[in-house]
Parts: structure tokens; C-alpha cells; sequence
């Protein structure tokens, strides 16, 4: 059983990230706080009594479902929207070469000057704006899968689909944010 | 045409390279994304803390609840009720139940004992009233008279 504390250290570990995910996804800073918190509230009222190591792949779920109770409630045609665009391939991406993104992305490790640092916060803002322009469900594997730091089964378990289909959205992701990024001129 | 082709092909299933280069770049853009995150404006960090805070709350008190005994005396003279319901405060509840059903129970008995009544009345005026001389011509009471019953 997760004590008090355990309890209070993963919230803490996990609540930024959980409003920034569930922000992405419902683009509404308001509608994600009351989220998270209806979240981390069902997580302590249902499953404070499992054990520590549990709770990051619960609370996961958790939000995930909370997420989508709040798309049912909305009923926000455009969340519809974002879900056939994840059926959607890019026709341009065919000769996009993911190892030279990478390169020049490790190209700048430990280069940024001083000067940089003003113009680093709008890199991290285009960053999350392409982030957030991913389709749902890529946006989702790729979240849960990296930033989370997920494995792919315990991914395909949160997202209620195959451990193939999470490989596909995470590395779909990948490709259109690097793509995007490089196209701005960003190397992450 | 071959080129979306190829692209559709490419991600669904990537080699062993190609997968160990989408990781790095996606966990390089993660490590960004957690940069924002850092900075998350005053307001939505404190209101986050206040959530956290309300959900540990929320697990202490159910764990209160599951672990402390029904009643508990305190210093020997407060008696402070916690708890899930025990079997007497159970019994408590079911007793309005038990008082209307035996309410119900007692009507139905007097109700019954009234007609018994009204109808032994009826009868003792019917057996003690002059027997009318008509009756005799009527058949049915010859036959009633007739029959073994009232010869007893």
C-alpha cells in the first residue's frame, strides 16, 4: 500500500506533466486543471491502497479516461476531427530524413551562448506548439510513451490498443515533429 | 504516389536503427517539453497543489475511515462515531421498517376482529328476531329446515 507520502511525491512527480498533456489535448488550460484534479482525486479515492509502484501506470489511465469523459461531455466536433486525422498519411514526408535532424540537433548540444537563452523559450514554446498539433492519438502514444516514460505494453494499456499501434503513433509522431521542427528551423 | 507510399510504410515498421534514432530524438524533445514545464505559470502550479493537496486528503480520510474502529472512546467520555455503520446502528435503521410493518400487521387484525363482529351482530339479530310466518312458505327455508343440518 502506497503511504501518504509515496501518494504525495508521485502526485507532485506527475501533476505538471498531466496538466500540459491534458492542456494538449483539450486546449483549454481550465477544463485541463479540473481534469488532473478529478484525476488525482479518483486515484486517491480508488486505488490509494495499491502499491506504490502501480499508481504511475493508473493514474495514467485515469487521466486518460477523465480526458475522454470530458470529450463525451463537450462533444467538441473537433475532437472528433483529430481523430480521423489520425488515419491520415503525409504525402510529403517521403524523402524526410529523420538521422539529419537528429545530427544537427546533437550538432548544437552544449553550443547555446548567452544570447540564445532569450530565443530558447520561443524554441520550447514551438516545440509545444508542434507538439500540440499532432493528431490525438499520436500525440497521446508519443506523451505517455516518452515523457511519461512508458514502455510500449503498459502505452498500449493506457491507450487501449495494440503494443503495434502504439509503435506506429510514436514513430509517426516522431517523424512529423521532426519534420515540423526542421521546417522552422528548430533542432530540439 | 510512391512517395506517400513509402512514408506510410516506413514508421509502421521501423528497423532496429531507425527505432533507436526516433527514441533519441523523441526523448531529446521531451526533455524540451519538461523545460516548459518547469516554468508553468504561478497560478496553475498553485492550483495543482491545491489539487494534490485535496487528493491526499480525500486518501487520508478514507483510510481513517477503513482503519478506525466503529466507536472509539475517547478520554473516557466522548464517544466519537467513525466508521463504516456497525450492526446495532444497522438494526437502529431497520427499525421504522419493523414499527410500520407491525403497525400494518395490527390494523389488519382489527379490521378483521370489526368484520368477525359486524357479522356475529347481524346473525344474533337474524337467530333472536321472531321468526316471520312467510318464512315458512318460502322453499328454501323448508328445505333449510329439511336438511340434516338444522335437525341438529
Amino acid at each position: 500500500m502506497a503511504t501518504d507520502h509515496e501518494l504525495s511525491d508521485f502526485l507532485k512527480s506527475v501533476e505538471r506533466r498531466a496538466f500540459k498533456r491534458t492542456a494538449f489535448a483539450v486546449r483549454d488550460d481550465e477544463a485541463a486543471l479540473d481534469i488532473v484534479q478529478d484525476s488525482m482525486i479518483r486515484l486517491a479515492e480508488k486505488y490509494a491502497d495499491r502499491p506504490a509502484a502501480e499508481l504511475p501506470l493508473l493514474f495514467q489511465r485515469i487521466l486518460s479516461n477523465a480526458t475522454m469523459d470530458w470529450f463525451r461531455r463537450q462533444r467538441v466536433r473537433n475532437a472528433v476531427v483529430q481523430n480521423f486525422s489520425d488515419f491520415e498519411t503525409d504525402a510529403e514526408g517521403g524523402d524526410f530524413d529523420l538521422l539529419e535532424t537528429l545530427q544537427l540537433s546533437e550538432d548544437t548540444i552544449g553550443t547555446e551562448s548567452a544570447a540564445d537563452s532569450v530565443g530558447r523559450v520561443q524554441i520550447l514554446l514551438q516545440i509545444e506548439q508542434e507538439v500540440s498539433q499532432l493528431p490525438q492519438r499520436q500525440r497521446e502514444a508519443f506523451l505517455l510513451r516518452y515523457w511519461e516514460e512508458l514502455d510500449v505494453a503498459e502505452t498500449a494499456a493506457v491507450m487501449g490498443c495494440s503494443e503495434g499501434s502504439v509503435k506506429t503513433h510514436c514513430s509517426r509522431a516522431v517523424h512529423a515533429l521532426a519534420k515540423a521542427l526542421k521546417a522552422k528551423g528548430i533542432t530540439p | 504516389m510512391n512517395g506517400s507510399r513509402k512514408t506510410f510504410d516506413r514508421p509502421t515498421t521501423p528497423g532496429p536503427h531507425l527505432e533507436a534514432m526516433e527514441a533519441r530524438l523523441a526523448l531529446r524533445i521531451a526533455g524540451r517539453l519538461n523545460q516548459r514545464t518547469e516554468a508553468l505559470p504561478h497560478d496553475i502550479s498553485e492550483r495543482l497543489r491545491v489539487a494534490r493537496l485535496r487528493a491526499l486528503d480525500r486518501a487520508r480520510e478514507l483510510r481513517k475511515l477503513t482503519t478506525t474502529p466503529a466507536h472509539q472512546v475517547q478520554g473516557g467520555a466522548v464517544l466519537v462515531m467513525a466508521g463504516p455503520p456497525s450492526w446495532w446502528l444497522r438494526l437502529a435503521s431497520l427499525a421504522p421498517l419493523a414499527l410500520l410493518l407491525a403497525g400494518l400487521l395490527l390494523i389488519q387484525r382489527s379490521y378483521l376482529n370489526q368484520q368477525i363482529h359486524a357479522a356475529a351482530e347481524i346473525d344474533e339479530a337474524i337467530l333472536t328476531d321472531d321468526l316471520p310466518p312467510q318464512a315458512y312458505s318460502d322453499p328454501g327455508f323448508a328445505e333449510f329446515l329439511k336438511s340434516p343440518r338444522s335437525v341438529e
